[in-house]
Order: structure tokens, then sequence, then C-alpha cells
């Protein structure tokens, strides 16, 4: 689900951070049930110069996750078929998926269970275009020669 | 729902109004449409029950389509006093279900809300949006195979489920009604701009349900239901002719008690009538007054003056002994605001406080304070009926007061029905012209199957109590507003 905050109006946050996005791709597959935000939520990343994937649940996400690669899953917690914590705990137990960056996203984090080596970061909804940035980029790996770099604007 | 009869056994909603309509609650294995336009409070009605189903040992799981996202709907029930965010993932799941929808059809729907019951081991399912179900479905018949599935669910797992919809047809027959257990109807409309929200229930199997309108309000406390007033059962009925056997109850004004050869009888009910600033809520206050005298548990419950005032002004002309009453636990003095209130709200309070307090004296100040409350003006004889009704089987003994239109006009309008049918005593209060000066009047009209005496006199309220004048003696057309010496009627030309 995404809200804009006030302060930070999308069309101008999107368009300040595109230019501080690098040509090399990487892949992020995003699992929300809810229609529409995850929607939105990839042609915002789509235009800051990720590759983008949806899954509807945890299980159609272990699906794409083994079809190839991902650098980096944001997930709902609640879904059908497989929730958030189910898809975090079957990664972390598998080897090929055990290293990939997991953020968390929700508008309950009370509700939710804080990341204690299942997420790697807990994104609460509402969150800004740039809070959202500024956590992927903190958990993808650091040197990756695919990371979106910050220039100087 | 199939032909076998359902487990009678019921899912309250927490919503005590509700409950009370629905006759306990929701159905095991029930399948239920709510329906009203937005904003009607079907969401709100939706999560209050899941949450109370939660915190009473069920669980819960409420699927969205497309209605509005979770974090929307979170940050309005947050306000909410019955959202508790703990229950959440354990106890209340929430599902997005369109996506599923727009994937897959009504066929991925009905396998995602099937999965979510198993998983979620769902003793109480809310399908929020059912209209995107509908309007995703190419036929008519396809709809009906989808509740037909849901209910195979419903049956197969108990799990009672909630359907809410928007949905108006054009057509005004809903065949998804024929198909569910009950069908629960919100509105919200505008009376003379006044916000007036109502529930109804088109239809409920297995229940003799509070059929009609009943009032609903939104709060920080969630969905209230007050069940139309007048279909409330009295309870604890006492033998009435054995409470009216016992001494009567004197207004504690010498004069008046002796009219009323002693006062009024135990469990009767006495109208006071007049018109604006006749003493009629001094009367009634001195004969509460009088009660607390005689260590009676007495009851003011009013609309229009705040008991301050209204206590400070029984202290200036000497009604006294009320806020002391108040504060030795004798007296009770309930105020409510007509304009806000519900009246089955108002009706509520009025018949749960006689219920536990048995009062044994009632003053009810300004019977229209109900009016202004009704939602619906031809329901008031039913109100009065039923207050009447309760009164009489409590065996209390109560006096309200109730105002004519009319300062002098000859004739008398008495405005309540229902009420004055259970009432056995009518005592007038009213202003008259009396030789170029305006004097209060007081006379009794009526007394039922008693003497009294039913002579004019004026009333003075002095400020060390209220005292009746022998004034008009001898005169006649006084109440009517003339009021001619016997004199001066000899004076006047024969018509």
């Amino acid at each position: 689900m995404w809200y804009p905050a006030a302060a930070t109006p999308v069309p101008l946050a999107v368009s300040s951070l595109r230019r501080n996005v690098v040509p090399s791709k990487q892949s992020i597959l995003i699992v929300d049930d809810e229609f529409g935000l995850a929607e939105m939520l990839r042609e915002m990343l789509r235009d800051l110069g990720f590759e983008v994937t949806l899954a509807i649940n945890g299980r159609l996400a272990l699906e794409i996750l083994d079809e190839g690669k991902v650098d980096l899953v944001l997930t709902d917690m609640m879904m059908p078929v497989m929730d958030g914590a189910e898809l975090a705990r079957a990664m972390r137990s598998d080897h090929k998926h055990r290293g990939t960056p997991i953020i968390m996203m929700t508008s309950l984090p009370t509700a939710v269970p804080q990341p204690t080596g299942l997420f790697d970061a807990v994104l609460r909804k509402p969150f800004t275009p740039d809070l959202l940035l500024k956590t992927m980029l903190s958990c993808l790996p650091s040197g990756n020669a695919g990371t979106p770099q910050r220039t100087p604007s | 729902m199939s032909e076998q009869q359902p487990s009678s056994e019921r899912r309250p909603t927490g919503i005590s109004g509700l409950d009370r309509i629905l006759e306990g609650g929701f159905l095991v294995s029930g399948v239920y449409i709510v329906q009203g336009p937005p904003g009607a409070g079907k969401t709100i009605l939706a999560n209050q029950t899941c949450f109370y189903h939660a915190a009473t040992g069920g669980q819960a799981v409420y699927v969205t389509l497309l209605a509005e996202s979770h974090s929307r709907m979170f940050a309005h029930l947050r306000r909410m006093a019955f959202f508790n965010e703990s229950a959440i993932p354990d106890r209340v799941y929430y599902l997005g279900g369109y996506s599923a929808l727009e994937a897959g059809g009504l066929e991925a729907l009905v396998t995602l809300i099937r999965g979510a019951i198993q998983k979620h081991r769902a003793t109480l399912l809310v399908v929020d949006g059912l209209i995107s179900a509908q309007e995703s479905s190419p036929t008519e018949r396809e709809f009906k195979k989808f509740l037909h599935e849901i209910q195979t669910v419903a049956e197969l797992t108990g799990c009672t489920v909630l359907l809410l919809t928007n949905a108006e047809r054009a057509s005004g027959f809903f065949p998804e009604h024929t198909m569910v257990d009950g069908v629960l109807h919100l509105t919200d409309e505008l009376s003379e701009l006044r916000p007036l929200r109502h529930i109804r229930v088109l239809k409920l199997r297995g229940s003799a349900p509070i059929r009609g309108l009943h009032s609903l309000r939104i709060t920080d406390q969630g969905l209230e239901v007050w069940p139309r007033f007048e279909t409330r059962l009295p309870q604890d009925v006492v033998d009435e002719a054995k409470v009216a056997s016992g001494p009567k109850l004197p207004f504690g004004v010498r004069e008046l008690d002796e009219m009323l050869r002693g006062g009024v009888r135990p469990a009767s009910i006495t109208m006071l009538l007049g018109s604006s600033g006749s003493g009629k809520t001094l009367l009634g206050m001195q004969f509460l007054s009088e009660g607390v005298r005689r260590e009676e548990r007495v009851l003011y419950f009013g609309f229009y003056e705040r008991p301050e005032s209204i206590l400070a002004k029984c202290q200036r002309v000497g009604i006294g002994g009320l806020k002391e009453g108040v504060k030795r636990g004798l007296a009770q003095i309930i105020w409510h605001r007509p304009v806000e209130g519900v009246i089955d709200e108002l009706g509520e309070s009025l018949i749960v406080t006689l219920r536990r307090d048995r009062p044994q004296r009632v003053f009810l100040d300004g019977m229209e304070g109900f009016e202004r409350a009704a939602d619906f003006p031809e329901r008031m004889s039913h109100v009065y009926s039923a207050i009447a009704q309760e009164v009489e089987q409590l065996g209390l003994t109560a006096i309200y007061s109730t105002e004519t239109r009319e300062l002098f006009a000859q004739t008398i309008e008495v405005p309540i029905h229902g009420l004055s049918a259970a009432t056995q005593n009518i005592i007038l209060l009213r202003h008259v012209e009396h030789r170029a000066v305006m004097r209060r009047v007081l006379a009794i009209l009526k007394v039922r199957d008693d003497d009294y005496d039913a002579a004019m006199r004026e009333i003075r309220i002095t400020n060390s109590g209220i005292r009746l004048l022998d004034t008009f003696a001898g005169e006649s057309g006084v109440v009517s507003g003339g009021g001619n010496s016997r004199a001066a009627r000899r004076e006047q030309p024969e018509a």
C-alpha cells in the first residue's frame, strides 16, 4: 500500500531519484496480495531502474525465486496461502535464497514480529519513496556493480 | 443454506443491540449479506464483530475485494475502542482477494477463501466488497455458483460468513438474497439536517428478528445499535393491585394533597398538563422533594433545563432536600439533550434506570423531549405506551409534564397519545387573566376511581414553597381562560 507523505509528493520524489539510478539492473520481487498497491510499487521501482516481478502470495514468490535471480524481496505480511513470515522462513532454510535480503512492509508494526534474522528491515506503511529506496539500498549487498549509486545532484 | 437445520449455536457480534435483534448473533455456518451505501457502517460492523469474535476465542479472516486498502482501513479503525492490534495476525487475519479475482476469476477467489478458512481455522469470515465478485462474474449463474460454493465451505467448516456489499440493483431484486441466511441493511440519511442511521433486518433464517428500522450510531466505541424501543418487553411484573392498595403519595403541598384526598395512588401515572412557565417542573420537583423527605428513592428524567439550574431554582423557592438527596443516593437526576439523542437510546436509558433502581417516585419532565429525538413521529404513541407499560409493570408512581401549545385558548389539547390512555390522573396548570392580573391556576381534571376536589386554585410559587389559594372561589370559566364572577355574568346581555 502506498501513501505519498504530504511532505514528499510522489512526482517530485521520483523525478529527483530517477537521476540517481545507474543502468545496470537489479531484480526486485514484490510480494503483496493487495491489488493496485503492488502494481504502483512496481511502476515506481521500474522508473528507478529496477527490474520488478510481482507475486500475490508467498508460495508464488518461492516459485519465482526458484526460477531465477532475485536480488531483494519486498513482502507484505498477511497474505493468502503463504504469508510473509512463512516465506522468509522458507527462504532462510533454503541455501539458494538464504542470502537474499527481505524487507517486510506492514501497516501494523506492533502486530508483526520485528526482524530477528527473518527480515533485513521492516518498512512501516505508509512510507515515502525516499525511505523505500534508502531501506532497499541499505539491504542490498554493497559494492555490487548493479547497485543504484547516488550521484551528486 | 442446505435444507437441513443448521446448528442453532450462535456467534454474537458483541454489539449488544444487534445481538438482541439477531436473537443472540449470527448462526454457526450461516452466510449473511450486510448491505448499505458507503459510509453506512458495514466495515465497522464487520471488523467489530471480528475483534469481538477473536476476544471470545474465535478466529477471524477478513478478505477485501478492492474496497479500500488495509492501511487506510486500519488508519480509520485505529480510532475505535474495539480495534486491538495485538489480535492481528494471530486471531484476526487480513487478506486482499482482488488480485486472485483478477487473475483467476471467482474460482480463484473461492480457492483463496477456502484455503484461508482452513489455514487459519477461521470461525468467522468477512468478504468486504462482494460487488467486485458480482461484477467479475460473466453471468448471474456464475455468481450464484460462487455463493453456493461459499455456503458449502461454511457448512463444512462451521465458519460464519459475512458478505459486505453496497450493491444497489436497478431491478430491486437481489437473487443472492434468496440464497443466504440473513440480510442486514444499513442506511444513512438526513432528516431535517439531522443524520439518521438505521439498521434493518430484511431476512433472517432460523430466527424471529425484531423487524423494522432500528437506530444505529457510530462512535469511538464502534457501532451502537438500539432495537426499536417499543419492542422491548416488560419484565419483572409486580402485582399492581397489591402496590396500588398501599398508602397514597402526597406532594407535600397541603392544599393540593387535600384536593387529592391524600395524594396520588401508588403505581399510578399522573399528567401535569400546562403551558410554558405554568409551574409544571416545580410542582414535579416538589413531588420528588416530598419523596426524599420521606426517605424514598426518587428519579428526575428530563430534557430541557440542566440539573444544576433546576436544583438552584428549587432551592430558591423553598423546594428543598433534593441536592442532599442526590448526595445521599436517594435522588437521581438524569438529563439528556433531546436534539442529539436517539429516541431508542433515551428510552433505553430510562428503562434501564427504572429497572435497576426502582425509584418509588419518578418525574419525567417534558415528554416532548422524546418526540424531538424521534426519527419518525408516528412511532411516538408506541413509545409512550411502552414507557407507561414499564412504569405500570414495575409498580412505580410516575408524574410527567407535558406542554399545551395554547396559552389562553378556550380549548385544551392533550398532546400525548398512547401515554394519556395509561394516565390515571390529570392536573392542569395554566396562566389565566383574572381581573387584569395574570395568575397561574391549578385544577385537577381527572383522578381515576377516586374522589377529588375539582375546584380551581391559584398556584403561587413563593420562596417558602408552593401554595394554593382560593382566589377564584365562586367564579367559573377560569380554566378555559375567561374567569367571570357571577355578578359580572349577570350583567351580560342574553346572546
